[in-house]
């Protein structure tokens, strides 16, 4: 008896191990080194901004990609404290690792922070902090062309002449790089007429700017269309729209996108249009392959951007896409960029 | 009365009226009961906040955990109804448990503890801070939103708690008036009636500029002083849930901002009829006034960093109206 049972024991952790081994191993077999042993390629994250949904979705994209890749990531969080986060890049310097993302900061913190490793023989990408060093790839979200998609598509449904509300912030880098689009497309077209513009980051955000837009709205009543390129921006303008019963007159174009983002532009007669928006999670798997790229000694170029996508309402509600998860599944252009993706690079999205 | 008094006891209120006269020739559509009741909306939730400290700063305290009790409050809500798909009543009993506690714990902290109310108000806001990221791994609460388990949330915000932040009573326009005026309005008068006219509120002015003397007198200065952080925590909790009703979600939010606007606005109320001390009318005036100026500029299509700079402005002015021209201040 306790030989068979030994014996079938063996044979499941056998059936197990074969199992595991033909799911995997086919790729990592193709993948060139030092990707053929990816057990041992460390890799880091060093994080300047982590709380909140972008960031989470962030990581949780540099998580699958490592995983499909098999190698190990270490993650240094340094929750918006600039020296810090420098530190931390001589610290996983220390760590012995082989490559580093650096995500947002500041460059006049992380400019030396970067070079050091580069002279330590590490390789390194940036996702939206801009190091200044041609041997650093900087990974984009394309922050033009979201607001470009948007704005299109608030001509396509509304004519080229109307009254616009318009929300900002100036000083913050990717809204100042939407506003860029704005003012072309305001050039383009002179029918749009922006008769306000607003916007605070006070948090919470939303309800800030919902006071704020009541205020604009009561003084201009014949406003068409609100673009609010930060989806904190349109949420708190869409209740404003909401309180002010003006959901049916009023249509509001934005950038970003979450799972409660989604389910404020299904509502019935919701005032939010369409949004435009770079999966963060792809941003995330982008920037590990981009840095794969450069390990296994290929060249992901020296502006690795990710291509945005425009979400409009039609598309959730005649999808049925409820969830983050669901968009992802039935837009698949939002799932996957092509992107950083050379034929060895396994996909963590293929099931 | 000589002109110096009047100013003293009127010139906030006349600078005030002032400003709606002028706004309502600066802008279009400032002067109609619309736009009165949107002012009041947007500084709703703040005015009821800062009821609260008016609270603790009448016995001589401080509470600085209302911004993030009030997030948490507002998490707390989204997370009974979404997550654990509870009703209305369920998320707002849970909200104001909370506050209770946290009040509970402050007072503990200061009175038995013996610990400065700013710091230990400063440590329970950056663990209140913490602490309602805990359950979501940082996510905002949303439906549909995907569980750090991996299992999706399917629970919604039930549509009486939605009332609460959008629903509006008929005043003589149908639609008019949303809950959240109501409830600031309610509160104001109940915490005003309580500090001025009851015996407990009056004891807790006693035990504010005199501990000592009230505790010789023989009151019970520690109930007291817990009494008022226990206040504090449940306005800011009730903040939380009209916070919640209205943005109709859980967002992740220090709170930072909302507690900064409300401690202007009791301190502004310092000044209101030239009290020159902690009071329930004068921080319902002072929240009104910072309304009125922000949404007035804002309809001026005034940038956001002005009206923080119009904000400080304020405040000292109100400041230099307490401690420079009234007696009381100079002492």
């Amino acid at each position: 008896m306790n030989f068979t049972r030994r014996t079938l024991g063996k044979m499941a952790i056998g059936l197990a191990a074969a199992t595991c081994l033909m799911q995997m191993p086919a790729m990592a077999a193709d993948m060139p080194a030092p990707f053929d042993k990816p057990g041992d390629v460390k890799i880091a994250l060093v994080r300047y901004l982590s709380t909140g949904d972008f960031f989470q979705a962030y990581l949780s994209g540099v998580e699958s990609q490592a995983k499909a890749l098999g190698v190990d990531l270490r993650v240094l969080d340094s929750r918006q404290d600039a020296a810090l986060q420098a530190d931390m890049v001589d610290q996983a310097i220390a760590l012995g690792v082989q490559g580093i993302i650096i995500q947002h900061g500041l460059t006049e913190s992380m400019k030396d922070a970067a070079q050091r490793a580069v002279d330590a023989g590490i390789k390194v990408v940036a996702f939206d902090v801009n190091v200044e060093n041609d041997k650093i790839p900087q990974i984009e979200q394309s922050d033009r062309d979201l607001a470009r998609l948007a704005l299109e598509q608030a001509v396509k449904d509304n004519g080229e002449s109307w009254k616009a509300g318009y929300v900002y912030v100036a000083g913050i880098a990717p809204l100042d790089r939407r506003n860029e689009t704005w003012v072309e497309f305001k050039k383009k077209y002179p029918g749009i007429n922006e008769a306000a513009m607003f916007g605070t980051l006070d948090n919470p955000i939303a309800n800030s700017v919902a006071n704020q837009a009541r205020s604009v709205l009561t003084a201009n009543p014949d406003i068409k269309v609100m673009f609010a390129p930060y989806d904190e921006f349109a949420k708190g303008v869409k209740i404003a729209v909401d309180e002010a019963g003006l959901s049916k007159d009023i249509k509001i174009y934005s950038a970003d996108i979450s799972t409660s983002d989604i389910a404020a532009m299904r509502e019935p007669d919701s005032a939010w249009a369409a949004t435009a928006a770079t999966n963060p999670a792809v941003v995330g798997q982008v920037s590990v392959r981009a840095l794969a790229q450069l390990l296994a000694g290929e060249d992901p170029g020296h502006n690795v951007v990710v291509p945005p996508t425009l979400i409009t309402q039609k598309d959730l509600i005649d999808n049925d896409i409820k969830n983050m998860e669901e968009l992802s599944a039935k837009l698949p252009q939002f799932a996957h960029a092509d992107v950083a993706m050379p034929a060895w690079m396994p996909n963590p999205n293929a099931k | 009365m000589t002109p110096r008094d009047f100013a003293i006891k009127y010139g906030f209120i006349a600078l005030l009226l002032g400003l709606i006269v002028f706004f309502t020739l600066a802008t279009d559509g400032f002067a109609s009961p619309q736009a009165a009741v949107f002012i009041f909306q947007s500084v709703a939730i703040t005015g009821v906040l800062a009821l609260g400290v008016t609270a603790t700063l009448v016995v001589g305290g401080f509470d600085l955990s209302i911004g993030s009790v009030a997030t948490t409050a507002m998490m707390a809500a989204a997370y009974a109804m979404v997550v654990l798909e509870q009703n209305a009543l369920v998320a707002v009993v849970i909200c104001i448990v909370i506050g209770v506690l946290v009040g509970l714990i402050n007072g503990y902290l200061i009175v038995y503890m013996r610990v400065p109310d700013l710091l230990a108000t400063l440590g329970m806001m950056f663990l209140l801070v913490g602490l309602q990221r805990i359950p979501t791994e940082g996510r905002s609460i949303a439906t549909g939103m995907t569980m750090p388990d991996g299992s999706v949330a399917n629970g919604t915000f039930s549509p009486a708690f939605l009332a609460l932040g959008r629903h509006r009573f008929d005043f003589f326009i149908p639609n008019l008036i949303p809950v959240s005026v109501v409830v600031l309005l309610i509160l104001a008068v109940l915490i005003w009636f309580f500090l001025e006219y009851t015996r407990f509120g009056r004891m807790m002015y006693a035990v504010g500029s005199n501990p000592r003397a009230a505790e010789l007198a023989g009151a019970p200065v520690k109930a007291y002083k817990i009494w008022a952080y226990v206040i504090s925590g449940v306005f800011a909790s009730i903040g939380g849930i009209l916070l919640a009703a209205r943005l109709g979600r859980g967002d992740i939010a220090s709170g930072n901002n909302l507690l900064l606007d409300s401690v202007a606005a009791a301190l502004i109320g310092f000044a209101v009829l030239g009290a020159a001390k902690p009071n329930a009318f004068g921080t319902a005036i002072g929240a009104l006034f910072v309304g009125v100026l922000l949404q007035g500029l804002t309809m001026m299509n005034a940038p956001y960093y002005t009206q923080d700079f119009v904000k400080g402005a304020v405040l000292v002015v109100a400041l230099v109206f307490t401690f420079a021209l009234s007696n009381r201040g100079r002492s």
